[in-house]
């Protein structure tokens, strides 16, 4: 079947089995590596992509339902301006190890800064959004530590608001 | 914190950006997807192995033990067959290998794959092992038994003034590394390189070799690796033999991708563990004596259990200084998948099983816990159960003070006991515990542990790893060694190591790829052993690097020169190391290893140097109980850490909190049982690991006690955190509830059951 969407800003039309996840999709036809499998149920977030601006597992969606929908993938996010403040701050944290779950985290990170509205930032709100990434390596305090600098950070509401590359 | 920017990883920016290709980002023109056909039974003979005619086999590549030419994993012993042959001894051994050019019709080829069976009686439980009639390996189904005895137990029975006995358990743990295991094999004339996620490259190779003895040469190349943990250590020795196989006879390249529900239940698991342990104390407290009987569940093959084994007997009593000591140790056969390396290695099911001792002399003594530790920790000086003196960099008591003093264990032990009276007072008459909403039971419990760095007794002597520096067009020294970057820091480790021995920029320092085509057998990277081992040959091999290029300028300029923070002084000439270096381009260093002279170890005996030198370390961990659910959450984690020298302080910091929370998940979430031969869990909707909103509060601190024969005095660290959360964490709750619990996982319905107790009996056992 036909299916057209757009990937990080670029218009895709792909004719593709209908049993594909939308994670085959991205990481092997298109070759967006960024894009893991660690689980393939829903429960390690190592494929987190946004969806529409949400960060969803892609391993969870058929590819079909992609259709008409906008995904954004770690490498769309390396061309927002913002996104060089978000890997210095993973980097000066040194919350990366193995990484296999890292672009996952990256992305759940943009999807939380992009939509929260709170005034404060709280480590449970940190925490809370982003609870749907497994990390064996790490034990998470660098990552979370990295997210709420990210969170206090006045800039990257400017470039959310100005430079967002995408539609949502 | 932020970290010195020299701490800065230099793998990070690749990993950051989703550049950095794992195995599953490799794009290899014809790849084939291969699969393995796996027993469902947990003991049975091999019947029949069919292929439907149905089926067009043509495109399709099966391999079966037949086709293995010499069918075993070469690890410690040469008793695990690539492919079952007649009898299968586990639920989910490969028996069949199936490639195709796309994983659909591999999929589809083996649903015309028929296998038959005929199921066969099964062990089950380590404890009847020995006397069961089945007989899955020598007389007695024991794969090892090691005897560590010093002293006199009957003296130590004449003078004891207490006798405490107690069963400890410990059950399995999954690695969890977020890349699950892969494998590509490629055909190449009269080769095979095989690349994939692995620690190991020359197990790897070694195993290959004698499968393809004569027919094929072996290279293992290193892909970035999605964490290890120790279930890429001696795991992949099998899973390359498949994807080779399929190569071999395929003529294709092929990869071997498993997804987590294959991955979770058919690769190595850490060892269940059953110990009886009897402890004889004097009137204050002091152990006289210690007997243990100790099981490790190792599963239907030897593979690596005789060493977890070995590192387990040798940990068990090694924070205190116990004077009669007999350890009966055993790795035993069960119908199961295979136990292998787990980060810690018999350690945390060590440290468990000593500190539950511990707790339960504390109870039946009525001490507090912290302080029968106190009065037993071993010192410098003293001398272990195999009669080791520790003479080097020994802080145990460092360690357990430091941790006491920040944590302020004491004053909360009291005001916990206070706050949980009222609470624990209901639930005992059985009244509603809660009065308000944040009326939770509040435990703090401790723990003490060590780890012995590099392999267990003479092993390091044995593998010699060697050490390859090469100087480079421009003048960069280059690193060759097997040691693989799996996501612990060991390229960022190694590069700073040289560059802090030649006082120049860690960018002047290059690492080679991980290719046994390229680099020299520098040992496996296991063990907490790159570091401390590894990294001693790169420190020496700076110095000769030095010493060689001062005589070869007074050679050139006939006048002495000497070397400062990264410059050549002689006369009035300053030259800065690279060009001196760029000089000798393709210069060669090699070095050796062996461990200092005086450390000896009698392997038939068990006496002696044990391991060269021990890392320690003291946890508090605190924990809250909701007294209706039983949910426990570990709110704040203490611990304090003696590695000798930090290489890389923040990822030292890293590792410590990674660990930790391993070994909370270790203590109170991660629960995997067999179920009639069957591993109960499917993935991570069943096998639960700790996420972000179950890490508690930590607060870490790294003490440096230098060892003088470490690169800067540093020691191992990568295994230590793991090994005594669990403890901590099992403390605490005991010290809520007063009550025996020994067995890890704890899961709310234990804990529910002990309030049973408390209402049934009003608190005695």
């Amino acid at each position: 079947m036909i299916v057209s969407f757009k990937v990080n800003g670029r218009q895709v039309d792909l004719d593709i089995d209908p049993r594909k996840r939308l994670l085959d999709v991205l990481h092997d036809d298109l070759q967006l590596i960024s894009v893991k499998e660690g689980c393939g149920e829903g429960e390690c977030g190592a494929c987190t992509v946004l969806f529409d601006g949400q960060n969803v597992n892609s391993c969870l969606v058929p590819a079909f339902q992609a259709d008409g929908h906008e995904i954004v993938t770690l490498e769309g996010l390396k061309k927002w301006p913002g996104f060089s403040t978000i890997e210095r701050a993973y980097l000066e944290h040194g919350a990366v190890q193995c990484a296999y779950c890292l672009s996952g985290f990256v992305v759940s990170t943009v999807a939380y800064l992009k939509n929260q509205t709170e005034q404060t930032v709280n480590e449970d709100q940190v925490k809370y959004a982003l609870a749907g990434n497994l990390c064996r390596c790490t034990g998470y305090t660098k990552i979370v530590e990295a997210v709420k600098d990210l969170a206090e950070h006045e800039k990257l509401k400017e470039l959310f608001a100005e430079d967002w590359p995408y539609e949502r | 914190m932020k970290p010195n920017p020299k701490d800065f990883r230099v793998d990070a920016l690749s990993k950051l950006r989703g550049e950095a290709r794992y195995i599953r980002d490799e794009r290899i023109l014809g790849l084939w997807h291969g699969l393995t056909v796996r027993s469902p039974h947990p003991r049975a003979r091999i019947i029949s192995i069919d292929f439907d005619d149905a089926f067009n086999w043509q495109n399709v590549t099966f391999v079966t033990a037949q086709d293995v030419p010499n069918n075993y994993v070469a690890m410690i012993e040469k008793d695990m067959p690539v492919l079952a042959e007649k009898i299968v001894n586990y639920v989910g051994e490969p028996v069949a290998l199936i490639a195709a050019p796309s994983p659909e019709l591999a999929m589809e080829a083996r649903e015309h794959l028929h296998v038959q069976y005929k199921p066969l009686p099964f062990i089950d439980d380590p404890l009847q092992a020995e006397q069961s009639d089945i007989k899955l390996y020598g007389s007695n189904n024991v794969f090892k038994e090691i005897r560590i005895e010093r002293g006199d137990l009957d003296e130590a029975e004449k003078t004891a003034d207490k006798v405490v006995e107690l069963e400890v358990r410990t059950g399995f743990q999954e690695h969890v590394y977020l890349e699950p295991q892969g494998m590509i094999a490629i055909p190449e004339n009269n080769r095979i390189v095989v690349k994939g996620s692995l620690q190991c490259p020359y197990y790897v190779k070694n195993a290959l070799n004698e499968i393809f003895k004569g027919l094929r040469d072996i290279t293992v190349v290193h892909a970035t690796t999605g964490g290890a943990f120790g279930g890429k250590e001696d795991f992949p020795s099998l899973l390359a033999a498949h994807a080779a196989l399929l190569a071999y006879k395929s003529g294709h390249p092929v990869a071997i991708f498993y997804d987590r529900r294959e991955d979770i239940q058919f690769t190595t698991k850490r060892h269940p563990s059953v110990s009886k342990n009897k402890v004889y104390v004097d009137a204050e407290g002091k152990l006289v004596g210690l007997d243990i009987e100790f099981y490790l569940d190792s599963g239907a093959y030897v593979t690596l259990s005789p060493v977890v084994l070995a590192r387990a007997a040798l940990t068990i009593s090694g924070c205190y200084y116990i004077p009669n000591v007999r350890i009966v140790a055993k790795a035993v056969a069960t119908n199961t998948v295979p136990s292998g390396a787990f980060r810690g290695f018999g350690g945390p099911q060590a440290i468990f099983t000593m500190e539950m001792i511990m707790e339960e002399l504390a109870q039946k003594l009525k001490m507090d816990a912290h302080r029968v530790r106190e009065i037993n920790l071993i010192d410098e000086g003293q001398t272990t159960a195999t009669g080791q003196v520790l003479k080097y960099s020994v802080s145990n008591k460092q360690t357990f003070y430091d941790v006491l003093e920040r944590s302020n264990y004491q004053q909360k032990l009291n005001k916990y006991r206070q706050w949980n009276e009222p609470i624990l007072e209901r639930l005992k008459q059985g009244r509603y515990p809660k009065r308000h909403p944040d009326d939770v039971l509040k435990g703090i419990g401790l723990s003490v542990f060590l780890h012995g760095a590099g392999f267990t007794g003479g092993g390091e002597n044995r593998i010699k790893g060697k050490l390859r520096i090469e100087i480079n067009d421009n003048g960069q020294p280059v690193i060759y060694s097997a040691q693989t970057e799996m996501g612990q820091g060991q390229q960022t480790a190694f590069r700073k190591i040289l560059a802090d021995a030649l006082a120049v920029d860690i960018e002047q320092i290059l690492l080679a790829d991980v290719n046994t085509d390229l680099v020299p057998n520098s040992g496996p990277t296991v063990a907490s052993r790159s570091t401390m081992v590894v990294g001693s040959l790169i420190t020496d091999i700076g110095q000769e690097m030095i010493k060689k290029f001062l005589e070869e300028l007074k050679q050139e300029y006939g006048f002495p020169f000497e070397y400062r923070t990264g410059y050549f002084y002689g006369g009035d000439m300053v030259l800065p190391f690279r060009q001196v270096a760029q000089k000798h381009a393709g210069l060669i260093f090699e070095k050796e290893y062996r461990h200092p002279p005086f450390i000896k170890f009698d392997e038939q005996n068990w006496k002696g140097d044990a391991y060269p030198v021990y890392s320690w370390a003291a946890a508090v961990a605190e924990t809250e109980v909701d007294p209706i659910t039983f949910n426990i959450k570990v709110t704040r984690y203490y611990t304090t850490h003696e590695i000798g020298k930090a290489i890389n302080y923040d990822q030292s910091i890293a590792q410590i909190q990674g660990g930790s929370l391993q070994g909370i998940g270790y203590a109170i979430y991660e629960k995997l049982e067999r179920q009639n031969g069957h591993l109960n869990v499917h993935g991570f909707v069943d096998y639960i690991i700790p996420t972000t909103v179950d890490m508690p509060f930590m607060d870490i601190k790294i003490l440096e006690n230098p060892y003088p024969f470490g690169p800067f005095g540093a020691k191992g660290l990568g295994e230590l955190p793991l090994v005594g959360a669990a403890p901590a964490v099992v403390s605490s709750l005991r010290m809520i509830f007063s009550l025996p619990i020994n067995k890890i996982p704890v899961m709310p319905e234990d804990l529910f059951e002990l309030a049973q107790i408390l209402r049934k009996n009003g608190g005695q056992p």
